[in-house]
């Protein structure tokens, strides 16, 4: 495990965050209580088998699953003590894209991308203004007013992106993101998010079960298994430090690989998962 | 030529044809709006006050939304029409005309309404609403700017059966007194054995039946880009 300086201010700080359930066998998954810290500006992958708890650690920053025991406060802001109107206020500076993409299939790319900021009360200027920036940003500004039906995988997760960032969130929070795409996709998708991570400084918790993804993108990674968090790496380059359990897992089940380019070579290939 | 004679009895009935026709649809529009405004307005409510919704935590209000739309759906339409006449005639000053059978319709296509619009918002799929929850979107925001949106051509193909059903409903409310084709087909058709008018009137509702269908999948097929 490596210690990590913190001079920028934390983006995410998850303190004893747990949440229990029972799972249709009656065994108990969930996450244990847990603490995370995410600094501003910064990619932070959380990695496991199915069934670790990624997702829910995940999904438990922005409340979607409410936290049986902890706190979650994201730039600054208890979420956790928040009413619900105010909670519906900090959600919308933190964007979220699926696996799945969930968009509005009866509504065009544009409407679906102008939804956040229909819902914040947003000016029909500042809309069309802000649609346009991302729709362009994401490289789809051509495909304003096609149907989501109309659009590829991957042209519909960068839909996504451009919907999650309309509101100008500082937090991007990544559910499987490249999961339902082929290697190419997911590898130009990859450059989509490393974009606005450098380019518009936003904060990305990002949960992938591909190794090659986690490390192509990701800053620091945390490692998942049973509803716990069993280790925390810095990724220098695309580096995986050799003593730790993720490179262990990665001569197991996705090759040595250790560069970010032999890593992207990899994703092309065989889209290495763990 | 054919021999015409045998729609005499339809033609010199044709102004009380008119006048039925006139009665249903009166019957039908104020138990559709009903249903709409009411039965719509609470089968959103069950909806979203259901298992993993927005607004889950209401458990008490969806048990007893549920409990009352069974109740009141497990009544046989001819009973319901005959039980709720006190009530009737308290609102609309008599219990019968189609004023009065419009009572029990709507009471009946509320319930029934309710509950279609229940099961047709459950074929939104979970991701969408949790993406607008993640935005940030309130529950009233989530019905008008997802649920409705996403389940439009479900609701209108909903809207299609209701109206359907409820055409023969409005047909038995004739059995006490409700006026409309209904009433007309029992009247003369039915106790008089004037079968021209049996088949007209028979004809007639299957020519709405046919066209509602038609409208209802025309419209929910244009509106539907998933």
């Amino acid at each position: 495990m490596t210690a990590v300086p913190h001079s920028p201010p934390a983006a995410i700080q998850l303190r004893g965050v747990g949440k229990r359930f029972t799972g249709s066998d009656g065994e108990a998954v969930g996450v244990a209580p847990t603490d995370l810290d995410v600094a501003a500006g910064e990619i932070h992958g959380i990695i496991g088998f199915s069934g670790a708890g990624k997702s829910t650690l995940l999904r438990l920053v922005n409340l979607l699953e409410r936290p049986d025991s902890g706190e979650v406060i994201v730039h600054g802001e208890n979420l956790t003590r928040m009413s619900p109107p105010q909670l519906r206020a900090a959600r919308q500076r933190i964007g979220m894209i699926f696996q799945h993409f969930n968009l509005l299939h009866n509504r065009t790319v544009a409407d679906n991308v102008a939804f956040p900021l229909r819902i914040a009360g947003a000016s029909p200027e500042r809309i069309r203004e802000r649609v346009q920036a991302c729709l362009s940003f994401v490289g789809l500004s051509d495909k304003a007013e096609a149907w989501p039906s109309q659009l590829s995988g991957g042209q519909k997760q960068r839909v996504a992106i451009a919907r999650a960032l309309a509101p100008e969130p500082h937090l991007l929070l990544a559910d499987e993101p490249t999961s339902a795409l082929d290697p190419r996709t997911t590898l130009s998708l990859l450059e989509v998010l490393d974009d606005v991570n450098r380019r518009l400084g936003v904060t990305i918790l990002l949960v992938s079960h591909e190794m090659a993804v986690i490390r192509r993108l990701c800053h620091r990674v945390s490692v998942m298994e049973a509803g716990e968090v069993i280790e925390r790496v810095e990724l220098a380059n695309g580096q995986v430090p050799p003593d730790s359990r993720l490179a262990q897992w990665l001569t197991e089940f996705g090759g040595a690989s250790p560069t970010p380019a032999q890593a992207a070579g990899a994703l092309e290939k065989e889209s290495a998962s763990v | 030529m054919f021999d015409l004679s045998i729609f005499d009895g339809v033609i010199e009935l044709l102004p009380e044809i008119g006048k039925a026709t006139g009665e249903t649809l009166l019957m039908m529009a104020i138990c559709l709006t009903a249903a709409v405004l009411i039965g719509g307005s609470l089968g959103i409510a069950v909806f979203l006050t259901s298992r993993g919704q927005a607004l889950a935590r209401y458990r008490r209000f969806n048990l007893l939304a549920n409990a009352v739309i069974n109740v009141v759906r497990s009544f046989p339409f001819i009973i319901l029409l005959v039980a709720v006449s006190p009530f009737s005639r308290h609102i609309v000053g008599t219990s019968i005309g189609p004023l009065a059978a419009s009572v029990p319709l709507s009471l009946a296509a509320i319930f029934y309404f309710a509950r279609l619009i229940e099961q047709t918002l459950r074929d939104v799929p979970r991701g969408v609403i949790e993406a607008a929850e993640a935005m940030g979107a309130s529950p009233l925001q989530i019905v008008f700017h997802v649920l409705l949106v996403e389940a439009r051509s479900g609701l209108i193909l909903a809207f299609t059966v209701l109206t359907v059903s409820f055409l023969s409903y409005s047909a038995v409310a004739g059995v006490v007194g409700g006026g409309g084709i209904g009433d007309l087909a029992i009247r003369y058709g039915y106790y008089r054995f004037e079968t021209d008018i049996m088949v007209a009137t028979i004809v007639l509702l299957v020519v709405m039946v046919q066209s509602i269908q038609f409208l209802g999948q025309w419209l929910a097929r244009r509106l539907d880009k998933r």
